[in-house]
């Protein structure tokens, strides 16, 4: 299996609620010509094209034939991916296989969304409306225990039963959640490419309302516009074109039940086991040749729709024992100059073009390895190992990346 | 061993979303020129490609397209089908009096443009030139540009 | 390719309504394929899922696929587009040596759940053609068909005559539903026009559609099949959204068939039966022609000689091909099945005796705008 490396990355100039200037097709432009400018390449060298984002976020279906124009895809071999919040890192991962696979050289995978032209509240329940609509039919309350994980801000209310699981049991505190969102925040703060960049004290976070004990609005990510590219090739090709790249050096995913209080299916799975993390993150492991991840990984970029997950996901990932992300939070070890920075982005927390949001975290790791990263929140140390992590479906999915400055030994 | 299925509920769920799409520059300013009663277009710069409704990109070559022109108003059918149905909500339902839409190759366009033509369908022929009708007092909308008729 | 790879199982289950929640059929057909293999889901490497969000109604449509398909815990992935894709994402992540097996499934219920012609309106773009009604599924089609006529001066009784070949074919195939025994010519040109050239029996019915495919590496292919289909090669392209491209000889065709058959090591004369997703009877040509398995503008010609009849030269669809059932996510993937069933002689009244190559295809967007293929052979090469 040969070795695939990332050279380059490309995003929209900004991430943002409402990109009122350009439609779908003219944002996703964007972050193709970055991405090609950054790689100092054309399209002439691309062989081909994954594209990924989320369907009912703008009621376009398939829409990589109306797009394809607008990503030079032309006379391309063009592939579709699309699995909720996942995307990003799927549509990454199928433009890996393709290199790996020996049928292409160098792949370009584009992921964006442009929330602000639906509703993602709607686009978010569409995943059960038919059942809660059939429930109502049958006299369920929408507001009553089953309602109240599909109710009460739609995502939220779901993720709020995990936030409590996880705090039951990893002993962490609802003060940790707000310290992680302040951290998180300050971060994003330093990036450019970031959505919400406003320095926040664990006050500011406190201040905001409960939505569903213990989640607050501080503890929640934004809806935004914007696209991520990243250029995906063979070992050959960086040794003819590039000197600094990030490797591909492991990959996995795994799936669990859709455990958001479902409900026809019930729920199997307590959401924050999250067991698929723990298998997805083994496989890539293995494949990296990494033995000890709390060692050998130097940074995460973790998927946290909300500010409990970076801690739950260090866990899950085995990057850190159940029960101790919240005490190397209070040492400092996940700041930007700590230990294991965690999120140094900011996060899908910050920035959430949720097709992209996938995307942006390979994407940062690889932009850390090379030490290109715009702005302020380049981390210190030399980065030899990155964990990526991608998380969605119905609190599901979890797909897994290992980046670094070395190819894996095969 | 699950025993004989049978149905219990049978559900039909209307799901309805509002999107606000941005139309882009390119449309916007289509979009405007209509209520002047101009049919607008863009240019590529390496090919003769000469795009309408206007959009960014050349796909052929790649290139940002914003050499704008007038295009028509007048053109020549390249191609017609005469329905005899519309889509309703994707269900077909039949329609009273069969209508004609063509791909009109607007004079200094090189891309048809899909529309209405208010003709008499057994005369509509491929080559013969027509001309856009517009909405007059004009609505801000792509439907400014009603329908052509024959020359 | 570095390595061997074979379908070396394929099940479908097509039908105007299936009559039952997707979430049982899945697992019936992929429990149906475990069992005929005598492997439990645990023999599976990797998924790769097809279905669509608005033809489920549902955001993220594989989240409640997964657990029939036996993908839990398990590594897993979906792609949204025609199955053909999804086959050949497979076929990519067995490639790369990370994996050995992988499950395709693909399944749509255009019959049942939700209307195709609707969920083909929001392929447009929602800032123009959407908006302005003019051009849907059906107008697009028909405007394609005419084109063709224009182009090579054929009859319109070339259409009735691939319908009537196609529908009269299905009816011997027990996986088409749509299919009606001693359809002639005559019958499908007194079906109503729906947008002039285009008649009501010239299009592909509202389906519920199921496809799994159990794709293998060669050491598993052989311990898991006595016959098992290689897949020697594969090939997409896609053309442009907009009207200036040739939707009466598509690049995007010519391509993937050029692509697919350089993989394949081989030409257009090697392939001894075709499978194509023609939504159309129109379309049959652009997309045989396309693939250089006729002659340019010889529809006619093939229609009046039989050519593509089960018996003829070049058999096209002997399987009735999307206008016996065409259920999108499993569009492509059933053609592959069918391609299957007569590579290991297992299509009864339909077979094409002494098939060895074939090529399946499958396509997305108004008139063909996407096209993907795959070549598949009993020689092992």
């Amino acid at each position: 299996m040969r070795n695939v490396a990332i050279p380059a990355i490309g995003y929209t100039p900004v991430f943002v609620s409402k990109r009122k200037d350009v439609n779908i097709a003219e944002m996703v432009n964007e972050a193709v010509d970055a991405a090609l400018r950054n790689a100092e390449m054309t399209m002439d060298d691309i062989d081909s094209i994954t594209f990924g984002n989320m369907q009912t976020f703008e009621g376009l279906n398939l829409p990589h034939l109306w797009a394809a124009d607008s990503v030079y895809a032309l006379d391309k071999p063009m592939m579709r991916i699309s699995t909720g919040g996942t995307t990003g890192m799927s549509t990454l991962q199928a433009a890996y296989y393709q290199v790996a696979s020996g049928m292409y050289d160098v792949v370009m995978a584009v992921t964006w969304e442009k929330q602000s032209e639906g509703d993602s509240q709607v686009g978010l329940a569409g995943i059960v409306m038919p059942e809660a609509m059939l429930m109502v039919q049958h006299g369920m309350d929408l507001m009553g225990g089953k309602g109240m994980g599909f109710g009460g801000g739609g995502s939220t209310g779901a993720a709020s039963y995990q936030a409590m699981s996880y705090l039951h049991h990893s002993g962490a505190s609802p003060e940790h959640i707000d310290k992680m969102a302040a951290l998180e925040r300050s971060n994003a703060a330093l990036n450019p490419y970031a959505h919400l960049r406003k320095k926040t004290t664990v006050e500011d976070v406190q201040a905001t309302p409960m939505i569903a004990f213990p989640l607050r609005f501080g503890h929640t990510c934004p809806t935004s516009d914007g696209a991520t590219v990243a250029i995906v090739v063979s070992e050959d090709v960086v040794k003819k074109r590039f000197d600094n790249v990030a490797w591909i050096k492991g990959l996995g995913s795994a799936t669990s039940d859709p455990t958001t209080a479902n409900f026809l299916e019930g729920q199997l799975t307590d959401p924050a086991e999250q067991e698929p993390a723990r298998i997805a993150a083994n496989t890539a492991y293995k494949m990296a040749g990494i033995t000890d991840p709390g060692k050998e990984i130097d940074m995460c970029e973790m998927y946290n729709g909300f500010a409990h997950q970076s801690l739950m996901w260090l866990e899950k990932t085995g990057i850190c024992k159940e029960g101790e992300a919240h005490k190397m939070l209070d040492a400092g070890e996940l700041n930007i100059d700590g230990r294991m920075p965690t999120n140094a982005s900011g996060g899908v927390f910050s920035t959430n073009a949720i097709g992209a949001s996938a995307m942006n975290r390979p994407a940062e790791c690889a932009l850390q390895i090379m030490r290109k990263i715009e702005g302020g929140h380049q981390i210190p140390k030399p980065i030899h190992n990155a964990l990526a992590h991608g998380w969605g479906g119905m609190f599901q999915y979890v797909t897994v990346m290992v980046l670094g400055d070395e190819p894996r030994k095969l | 061993m699950v025993g004989p299925e049978r149905a219990v509920a049978d559900l039909v769920v209307p799901l309805d979303y509002t999107y606000n799409y941005r139309v882009g520059q390119y449309l916007e300013k289509y979009i405007q020129e209509l209520g002047n009663k101009k049919i607008m277009a863009v240019k590529c710069p390496k090919c003769d490609k000469v795009a309408v409704p206007p959009r960014e990109i050349c796909g052929t070559c790649r290139a940002k397209m914003d050499e704008w022109v007038e295009v028509g108003p007048d053109g020549t059918v390249e191609n017609f089908t005469i329905a005899h149905v519309w889509l309703n909500k994707g269900a077909v339902e039949k329609i009273d009096e069969p209508k004609v839409i063509a791909m009109v190759m607007l004079n200094g366009a090189t891309v048809p443009l899909a529309a209405w033509l208010e003709a008499d369908p057994s005369s509509v022929k491929k080559g013969m030139r027509v001309k856009a009708v517009f909405k007059d007092p004009a609505e801000d909308a792509l439907t400014d540009l009603s329908h052509f008729e024959p020359v | 390719m570095d390595r061997k790879v074979a379908i070396v199982a394929a099940r479908q289950l097509n039908a105007a309504d299936s009559k039952m929640p997707r979430e049982r059929l899945l697992f019936e057909l992929v429990k149906g394929l475990f069992d005929e293999k005598g492997i439990t889901r645990h023999d599976i490497d990797t998924y790769v899922l097809c279905s669509n969000d608005f033809q489920a109604g549902h955001t993220i449509s594989n989240v409640f696929e997964d657990d029939p398909v036996g993908a839990f815990m398990k590594d897993e992935t979906k792609v949204e587009a025609d199955g053909i894709w999804a086959a050949t994402y497979a076929l990519q992540r067995i490639l790369c040596g990370k994996y050995d097996t992988a499950l395709v499934v693909g399944n749509s219920q255009g019959g049942s759940v939700f209307r195709p012609y609707l969920m083909m309106d929001y392929t447009m773009s929602p800032v123009y053609d959407r908006q302005l009604g003019i051009i849907n599924e059906l107008s697009s089609a028909a405007l394609q068909a005419k084109a063709l006529l224009d182009a090579y001066g054929y009859s319109e009784d070339v259409f009735d005559q691939i319908a009537a070949r196609s529908l009269s074919n299905a009816a011997m195939n027990p996986d088409a539903f749509n299919g009606k025994k001693g359809t002639t010519a005559d019958m499908v040109a007194r079906s109503a026009y729906l947008y002039e050239p285009l008649k009501e029996m010239h299009c592909y019915p509202m389906s519920d559609g199921f496809c799994a495919l159990l794709i293998a590496s060669e050491e598993k292919a052989k311990s898991l099949s006595d016959n098992p289909v290689w897949i020697k090669g594969v090939g997409d392209s896609i053309d442009s959204y907009y009207a200036e491209r040739d939707v009466v000889k598509p690049n995007s065709v010519k391509l993937a068939g050029e692509r697919a058959y350089k993989m394949a090591g081989i030409t257009a004369k090697d392939i001894d039966l075709a499978e194509v997703s023609a939504k159309f009877a129109h379309q049959e040509p652009i997309i045989c022609e396309g693939l250089g398995l006729f002659a340019e503008g010889s529809a006619a010609d093939v229609a009046s000689k039989g050519l593509a009849d089960i018996a003829g030269d070049m058999p096209v669809n002997p399987s009735g091909g999307a206008l016996g059932a065409y259920a999108f996510s499993a569009g492509g993937m059933v053609r592959l099945a069918e391609c299957y069933k007569q590579l290991t002689g297992t299509a009864g009244d339909i077979q094409v005796s002494g098939a060895k190559t074939a090529i399946a295809h499958g396509q997305d967007g108004l008139c063909m705008q996407h096209n993907g293929v795959m070549v598949v052979s009993t020689e092992e090469g």
